[in-house]
């Protein structure tokens, strides 16, 4: 399995009006260009911190879908956010770790998944609940779709082949850290009818 | 909020300055100097509290809340500061997203625990070095007007804000009473 089949797979499940949180690599421009209309993703550039900004909007927002798109790398350098995950099982978060077993932006050195970790199974130490690991396109659209409308919360692995789709530099996701963080903001604040952040004058 | 009669003042404020700001989530790793403020945590349901296993989880879980419109706090001894640091200065330097922390304060003159010193003596360095504003809260009553104060400060100015509680706003080790 290739990680932008899956994508191209799962994408149509997936609306503007779920919020989610992506983490970094070739993921990136794949989901960039699969997402539903507007801006429902954030993309921090920070490994390790996906499954927690997913958690906390999970906690904010009980009453919406939030998918956390997590890689092998993020999860590893923050093991102990599946513990924190596990204890607080929010019910409307979806977590899919995309594994392919190595650091593959910056060359392809090994992860530890690639020899004796299983993430499904240290998400299951942790106390996640509806734990699953996918080896092809049609078991991982099943589970996310099963994941995405339970209502509980859900932790799929799903194992790909290494490799990126090589998309164009106009087709690659153009924004920086900051214009993401606004444009996200600011849809939040459409679904949800709320400021968050005023750029007016406050008296 | 009915708080335990027994809880110390400091930390009867400190719960109540919470809500009077209007945080609704709160992450945190204990620590024994803000003990009583953990317990509170625990023993009520207006505030979620989030407990985590390692200070990096904490700015995550407040950014999310954040950005999904809630206003969240992150509470930790300031030793957790150096855990939490590598999220607290990417969210900040790559997003321009605010972090309300709270830090106990260890280290505070007349420490007598070794391992505590490193903690107050990179503390500041750290915050100057990421130009992160902090205040420290010394006093009982001013313990709200900061809370809510240093929320204002972060989603104004749409970057980390930090708190240090220490002297009357913390629990007293025995060795420090006079």
């Amino acid at each position: 399995m290739q990680r932008i089949d899956l994508i191209k797979a799962i994408a149509p499940l997936v609306t503007s009006e779920d919020l989610c949180i992506s983490s970094i690599g070739g993921l990136w421009d794949d989901w960039w260009n699969h997402r539903p209309p507007g801006d429902n993703t954030f993309f921090p550039g920070i490994l390790g911190s996906i499954t927690t900004t997913a958690l906390g909007l999970a906690l904010a927002l009980p009453h919406r879908r939030i998918v956390a798109f997590e890689t092998d790398g993020s999860v590893l350098m923050n093991t102990g956010a599946m513990c924190t995950l596990g204890c607080e099982r929010p019910p409307n978060l979806t977590v899919l770790v995309i594994d392919n077993g190595i650091y593959e932006n910056i060359g392809g050195p090994p992860t530890h998944t690639s020899r004796n970790t299983d993430l499904a199974k240290m998400a299951e130490g942790g106390g996640c609940i509806n734990v699953a690991t996918v080896r092809d396109v049609s078991a991982g659209l099943a589970a996310f779709k099963r994941m995405l409308e339970d209502r509980e919360m859900g932790y799929i692995v799903a194992k790909i082949e290494p490799g990126k789709h090589p998309w164009a530099w106009k087709d690659r996701k153009p924004t920086d850290g900051v214009e993401d963080k606004y444009r996200f903001m600011r849809h939040v604040e459409k679904l949800e009818g709320i400021v968050i952040h005023p750029g007016a004058p406050q008296n | 909020m009915d708080l335990p009669k027994e809880a110390p003042d400091y930390a009867k404020a400190f719960l109540e300055a919470l809500k009077e700001a209007g945080v609704s989530i709160v992450a945190a790793l204990p620590e024994s100097l803000l003990g009583s403020v953990y317990r509170l945590l625990r023993q009520q349901n207006e505030i979620r509290y989030v407990q985590v296993t390692n200070e990096a989880e904490l700015p995550g879980i407040c950014v999310g809340a954040y950005l999904g419109g809630k206003k969240a706090v992150m509470i930790m001894e300031n030793s957790g500061l150096r855990q939490g640091l590598e999220p607290i200065a990417r969210f900040a330097y790559s997003h321009h997203l605010p972090v309300t922390m709270i830090m106990a304060f260890r280290g505070e003159w007349g420490e007598r625990n070794w391992w505590g010193h490193n903690h107050a003596q990179t503390m500041e360095p750290i915050l100057n070095a990421l130009r992160i504003p902090y205040r420290f809260v010394r006093e009982i009553a001013e313990i709200k007007p900061a809370i809510k104060r240093a929320l204002l400060h972060a989603d104004g100015s749409q970057w980390p804000v930090a708190l240090a509680m220490t002297g009357n706003c913390v629990e007293v080790p025995a060795y420090a009473k006079d």
